[in-house]
């Protein structure tokens, strides 16, 4: 039924977090304040109070983490923030929280198939925080002494004084340590670290106060101070990584063949089996924390019908992010199928769903909103412009008026002037259609276009 | 001084406190590692310098007492298995401590660091995900 394969090949390569275009860079969180009330303007968000609101609500819960396999709809006409509440969910959840962002039509690849697609994307968005631990020897060399004996074979002998701002002690060295320090070509003043497990020694670089011991030194000396506290120290370091990013891992070192054997980017369901096995007793030993992320598919009604039926049952996997979904839908024929549903969704589905409305923007929201990307987009805007492209955001879209900032801007840095005054805004209005006029003019012209006999009511998208 | 100029000093003090603390823990772990570094010198001075039979001299505050190689020997192990110990102990409260503190300053807390560590054959698979 997909005769329609889009050419974009969703990447192997893990994207964790995708800013998408400049569209929505001027989002910064919810705009929430701490009794999660929405405020009127804040963080890049204008009006949508209700569904800011309701947004974040889901969002707490997402926070606490308790809440898995739950999904969301944000549903809405075009330009009424849709995937600028979804960007505000990702922002606030900050960096520790995975979020993953793809557009319903990415799924459509003919390198993988469609439930890997989103099997991958699902794994992405959920992070497994881990913790490694190592006890170190950290600190500055005082001296180095070996003593090599003179019959140039046998066991060499050595001593190593080590420092941190707080203590000095003397370490005795075996023949394998002085073997790695010479390979390191540790030299005093140098700052290292020992793995006390391993023995394994890294140079983190040269000590600042030996910083004019010579004249001529490589650029790629790097120097650090001295380190402070106590020489055996205890390293800590938490991980966060992705389920996905674990799959792959595991499914490259089978023999990395595969590479060159028409590899279609597939990951068994043994090793995503074997994963989740792995990564359940890793929590039931308390060496593992699980955090369900958020998965943000734009587009949704891009989906068919094989792709809904799968999110049904990946939802109720207890491996499941929250799924946010935004369309623009209304009641329209679900892709791969002939029978009308709700926002081209299935009823099923639907039923599970939270469901977010948004509506249009007010005049004055409009005005705000221009107000904001005009100085993300760095661009002066004179009281009367601004007055004239909010009234062309009403009546066209605010898209449409949004483009035409830039555009402005740029006129007016041809005439040298500083702000944008109407005349420019006239002038980019004038050169670059809105959809309403391209429509009629369309409608006026297109006797002399080319394919005009093929003439459809409406255009269609699945 | 009115109620709110109180209440904010009782809050400070009560950081500052808390950072003390966290402050003090530090250089207790700092002094405990240095005593266990000195005494690991001396197990490495006793170990190769002389015979098993001989006694040595030990500084116990401003008093040299002769004691067996051996007995010392033993006493300074037990000693550092003491300290090991101890340190363990102060590390494992300190985490507390710091969240306590980022707690007050309404700093999130550290998360994840309650976790017990991976085994080094599990890390080592985990490495090479992180590019290193």
């Amino acid at each position: 039924v997909t005769t329609m394969a889009t050419t974009k090949v969703p990447e192997v390569r893990d994207i964790t977090r995708i800013e998408r275009i400049g569209a929505h860079s001027h989002i910064r969180g919810l705009g929430l304040d701490d009794a999660l009330e929405p405020r009127q303007v804040s963080q890049g968000m204008v009006g949508q109070l209700a569904s800011r609101r309701a947004a974040g609500v889901i969002l707490e819960m997402i926070k606490d983490g308790h809440i898995a396999g739950r999904a969301v709809l944000i549903a809405g006409q075009p330009g009424t923030g849709k995937t600028a509440i979804a960007m505000g969910i990702a922002q606030s959840l900050g960096p520790d929280t995975p979020f993953t962002a793809l557009a319903g039509s990415e799924i459509f690849s003919l390198e993988m198939s469609k439930t890997e697609a989103l099997s991958q994307s699902f794994r992405k968005a959920i992070g497994v925080r881990i913790k490694e631990e190592t006890e170190i020897i950290e600190g500055e060399v005082v001296e180095i002494q070996i003593d090599r004996p003179a019959t140039g074979t046998g066991a060499k002998v050595g001593k190593l004084t080590l420092k941190t701002t707080e203590m000095e002690t003397i370490y005795d060295l075996g023949n394998k340590m002085i073997d790695s320090l010479s390979k390191e070509k540790v030299q005093a003043g140098d700052v290292i670290t020992i793995d006390k497990a391993t023995g394994k020694i890294s140079k983190l670089g040269r000590s600042f106060t030996r910083a004019r011991d010579y004249d001529a030194m490589g650029a790629q000396t790097q120097f650090v101070q001295c380190p402070e506290g106590e020489l055996q120290k205890r390293k800590e370091v938490v991980h966060t990584v992705s389920l996905h990013e674990i799959d792959v891992i595991n499914s490259r070192t089978q023999g990395f063949l595969a590479l060159f054997s028409g590899d279609t980017g597939e990951i068994k369901s043994e090793v995503r089996e074997q994963i989740n096995a792995k990564v359940c007793e890793w929590r039931e030993e308390g060496k593992a924390e699980i955090i369900p992320g958020v998965l943000f598919i734009d587009e949704v009604h891009m989906l068919d019908m094989e792709c809904f039926s799968f999110l049904n049952r990946a939802l109720e996997s207890d491996l499941s992010p929250v799924l946010i979904m935004a369309t623009n839908r209304g009641i329209t024929r679900i892709r791969g199928t002939n029978y009308q549903s709700p926002h081209g969704i299935p009823i099923d589905l639907l039923d599970r769903l939270l469901i977010i409305a948004t509506s249009p923007y007010t005049e004055k929201e409009t005005k705000q909103i221009l107000k904001i990307r005009c100085e993300e987009e760095d661009v002066e805007l004179s009281e009367e412009a601004h007055t004239v492209l909010t009234r062309i955001g009403m009546e066209t879209s605010l898209r449409y008026a949004i483009q035409l900032i830039s555009t402005a801007g740029l006129v007016c840095r041809k005439r040298k002037g500083t702000e944008v005054q109407v005349e420019d805004i006239k002038r980019v209005y004038s050169l670059f259609l809105d959809e309403a006029r391209s429509s009629q003019y369309m409608k006026e012209y297109q006797d002399s276009f080319l394919f005009n006999e093929t003439q459809t009511a409406q255009m269609d998208t699945s | 001084m009115d109620a709110v100029s109180q209440r904010v000093l009782d809050y400070l003090t009560e950081v500052e406190e808390a950072a003390e603390d966290v402050l003090t823990t530090k250089q207790q772990i700092v002094d405990l590692d240095t005593k266990r570094n000195r005494n690991r010198e001396a197990l490495n001075a006793l170990k190769d310098e002389m015979s098993d039979s001989e006694k040595v001299k030990v500084c116990f505050g401003n008093m040299f007492i002769k004691l067996p190689k051996l007995k010392t020997r033993e006493m300074i192990q037990k000693d550092q298995e003491q300290l090991d110990k101890e340190i363990n102990d102060l590390r494992k409260g300190l985490k507390a401590k710091v969240n306590r503190l980022n707690e007050m300053q309404g700093k999130p807390a550290l998360r994840g660091y309650n976790l017990s560590p991976l085994s080094s054959d599990e890390m080592k698979s985990i490495n090479s995900l992180l590019n290193r």
